[in-house]
């Protein structure tokens, strides 16, 4: 699946993440794989726990000690016409960072090396989900987001504020010159997001990652958050990396979906495949337990049993099998299912033993296979058309 | 006592009318103002009209909710009927079961403390209201130790019966709340919430802070409860899927005033105020073969301390009229063919205005349930 180099912009594989803790370690990611094709917007969906947020504090390697990055690759390729990748390793320190296809490994770079400096807020943008926390509240808006531009961009200071409030009219903010001299209190909380979306523009990013960014945010708000970053994205020729646990923001804004549950990606489509054919049981669950306008009042919400489990807990097999509808004695919790890939016209995988044609995934958790095996036909669920609720 | 306050209503009431189909909570009229202070001597130099004027019903053993933007006033409207802020003007009559209907915003201190157990409220985020230094038993057992309802032996089997009531474990109550995760904390909420027997639950958010499957199971407990405790609730929400799913009736808030109250069906389907068109349009459907081409409301919502002239929802409205700038629609009963249906909007143009109804994504992204029977627990 590392094929097509030239439109994937991140590649990650095997990613994995720990946190020492007094109580133990927290494996916040367990094996993530991924990629993030160019131009567009894939969803990362899952439910507080999973391991959204690491990833993409991984990807920007900004994940808060002590935790840090215990193994796997994060794969950065920048277009071709803005040079190699590795250009941007000037340090000789970093040169094995580089990697056969030209790109960069994030994770082996030092978080506080030049390159990584170099990448962070210039190449991949973050935006977070309450701006009010991520804005300084003694520096005006203007000031903070000319900061960005001065760091990456140019010296010339007058260039950087007209800079400043070009972004500002870009995304779509009244009066940007007055915006530009307020301070964060004296905006709305969708202003605010604005702001955040202009400063992380402001170095036209190959990547933004926006972790939660409409959640603090009224639904109104919200729809005018999701367009802005819609027109965005085509007029800048961005990717974007979406995390949220609503579906329905993720059926409005993204091409691709993945599903995440404790430190994996259990599910990967297109998002019209999430939604009109998801396959792993947590998927849809997940799809069932959502209240939606429309949907028969007074008939009960369906629920996921159980609660995500504590995080120092390691589970054996799938993580998902105490929870699971369809759960498997003797093969659900004892094999970590491997990623299959059901035939389609477009790629998608499923980590679950109801699809795997062979149930002898891999006992060890830190040798998952990946993918390239599960390409025949994945056993028809036996679940998908018999019972109904 | 009912009759002191004079009620400026412009709504129409259906209060009253007959005596068993007397309403568990009236709100006339409830203003709750905040001052704003600035200047050397800290005098007042402008007000936030955060709640202006509300009128609402909620009967017994329904579901109410109040759906609107964040600093609509749906949140002090809530916290002010039950007399957490004291209000500016109005009244809210409880239907109290011994006391008969009592002014709640009038009460004297030992009435209050008299009606208080009879309302309860449950609040958004499940880590701030419960106290991290006292075990869940203390959490539960304090209404019932202040309002000195039971003690001793009584008083732990109790503990014992409401965190059963609440799907959690007796033996959970000698732990501490840090040891819960955000859906159980929430049910420890209600538990205390539950404790007295009241009448009315003013849930404040109560899900909005949980994990998707989390919140299906709250839901679930809170409509069980209903029917068996026969609870009224007042659901204060932002999230309409949530609100169609769990509410018999449904009021809409704009800037501290009701802009629209309607059964569930007849607001969500066909809505009389553009602003609830807005906000139903606005939600994002769960189907990305539905996606809104449209941006439906654009702009801020106002600010209470300086309200627009007129409809406070001209400024962003897409079929304001000039009349809108200048005359304030009260809030009336909508009638169709000449017939009342309950339905009622403020909105000058609520009957020549056809809008559009919340959209409904297709049955097919309802996956089909799982082999198991066990996905539905109750």
């Amino acid at each position: 699946m590392t094929d097509g180099q030239s439109d994937t912009i991140v590649s990650v594989r095997d990613l994995e993440v720990e946190f020492p803790t007094t109580l133990g370690v927290v494996r916040a990611l367990n094996g993530v794989n991924f990629d993030i094709p160019r131009g567009k917007v894939i969803g990362i969906v899952g439910e507080s726990g999973c391991g959204k947020s690491v990833t993409a504090r991984a990807i920007m390697q900004i994940i808060e000690r002590p935790g840090h990055v215990t193994g796997g690759t994060i794969e950065f390729h920048r277009k071709r016409t803005e040079g190699a990748a590795t250009d941007l390793l000037s340090e000789p320190e970093d040169k094995d960072a580089a990697t056969r296809s030209g790109g960069v490994d994030i994770a082996k770079l030092d978080p506080n090396s030049r390159a990584m400096r170099s990448i962070r807020g210039a190449e991949i943008a973050m935006i977070f989900q309450e701006p009010m926390t991520s804005l300084n509240p003694v520096y005006t808006v203007g000031s903070q987001i000319e900061e960005a531009i001065l760091l990456h961009q140019t010296d010339d200071k007058e260039q950087a504020r007209t800079q400043a409030i070009d972004m500002l009219r870009q995304v779509g903010m009244p009066n940007p010159e007055r915006i530009a001299k307020s301070y964060p209190h004296e905006l709305s909380g969708g202003m605010r997001q604005r702001a955040m979306i202009a400063m992380a523009l402001s170095c036209h990013p190959a990547l933004l990652i926006a972790d939660e960014p409409t959640t603090a945010l009224d639904v109104t708000t919200e729809a005018q958050i999701l367009s802005l970053m819609r027109n965005l994205k085509s007029e800048i020729g961005m990717s974007i990396m979406f995390i949220t646990h609503s579906m329905g923001v993720v059926a409005q804004l993204c091409d691709e979906v993945i599903v995440m549950y404790l430190g994996r990606v259990v599910e990967r489509a297109s998002v019209d495949e999430i939604f009109y054919n998801p396959k792993h049981p947590y998927t849809r669950s997940l799809l069932r337990s959502i209240p939606r306008i429309g949907a028969k009042r007074q008939e009960k919400l369906e629920v996921i049993k159980g609660s995500i489990p504590d995080p120092y807990v390691r589970l054996p097999g799938c993580t998902f099998h105490p929870r699971c509808p369809d759960y498997m004695e003797g093969i659900c919790n004892t094999i970590i299912p491997a990623e299959t890939l059901l035939p389609g016209p477009t790629r998608h995988g499923v980590r679950c033993h109801l699809y795997s044609e062979n149930n002898e995934g891999e006992p060890d958790p830190r040798a998952t296979p990946q993918g390239a095996d599960g390409l025949q036909d994945g056993k028809q669920p036996a679940t998908a058309a018999t019972s109904e609720a | 006592m009912t009759e002191t306050t004079s009620a400026q209503t412009t709504a129409e009431k259906p209060a009253g009318s007959s005596e068993e189909e007397r309403p568990l909570l009236q709100v006339s009229d409830l203003k709750k103002h905040f001052p704003i202070r600035g200047g050397l001597l800290r005098r007042q130099v402008g007000t936030v009209k955060a709640v202006d004027g509300v009128n609402l019903s909620v009967k017994r053993g329904e579901t109410m909710a109040i759906v609107g933007e964040s600093g609509c006033g749906k949140s002090t409207t809530g916290r002010t009927i039950l007399r957490l802020e004291e209000p500016t003007g109005g009244e809210v009559i409880f239907d109290d079961p011994d006391l008969g209907p009592v002014n709640v915003e009038s009460a004297d201190r030992r009435t209050m403390e008299k009606i208080r157990p009879k309302m309860q409220i449950i609040f958004q985020d499940p880590f701030a209201s419960l106290d991290a230094r006292m075990t869940v038993g203390r959490v539960i057992a304090e209404p019932l130790v202040i309002n000195k309802v039971l003690q001793g032996q009584a008083l732990r089997d109790r503990v014992a019966e409401l965190l059963t009531l609440v799907g959690l474990r007796p033996e959970h109550a000698s732990r501490y709340p840090h040891a819960f995760s955000g859906g159980q904390r929430q049910r420890i909420g209600i538990a205390r919430a539950i404790a007295l027997n009241p009448e009315l639950i003013i849930c404040d958010e109560p899900v909005s802070a949980l994990d998707v499957s989390v919140q299906a199971q709250v839901i679930n407990l809170m409509e069980d409860l209903q029917d068996r405790l026969g609870l009224t609730y007042m659901f204060i929400s932002h999230d309409l899927s949530v609100v169609e799913h769990i509410s018999d009736r449904v009021a809409v808030m704009y800037v501290g005033r009701v802009v629209e109250i309607g059964t569930t069906n007849e607001l969500f389907y066909s809505p009389k105020h553009p602003y609830t068109e807005a906000l139903l349009q606005a939600v994002p459907q769960p189907d990305p073969r539905q996606r809104l081409e449209v941006v439906p409301l654009t702009g801020d919502v106002p600010s209470p301390a300086n309200p627009p002239s007129g409809c406070y929802f001209h400024t962003r409205c897409p079929y304001a009229q000039p009349v809108c700038s200048e005359e304030t629609p009260p809030l009336r009963e909508i009638k169709i063919n000449g017939v009342e249906t309950g339905h009622q909007a403020a909105c000058h143009f609520a009957e020549e205005l056809s809008l559009k109804g919340a959209a409904v994504s297709s049955e097919e992204t309802i996956p089909e349930a799982a082999s198991a029977a066990g996905a539905t627990t109750a």
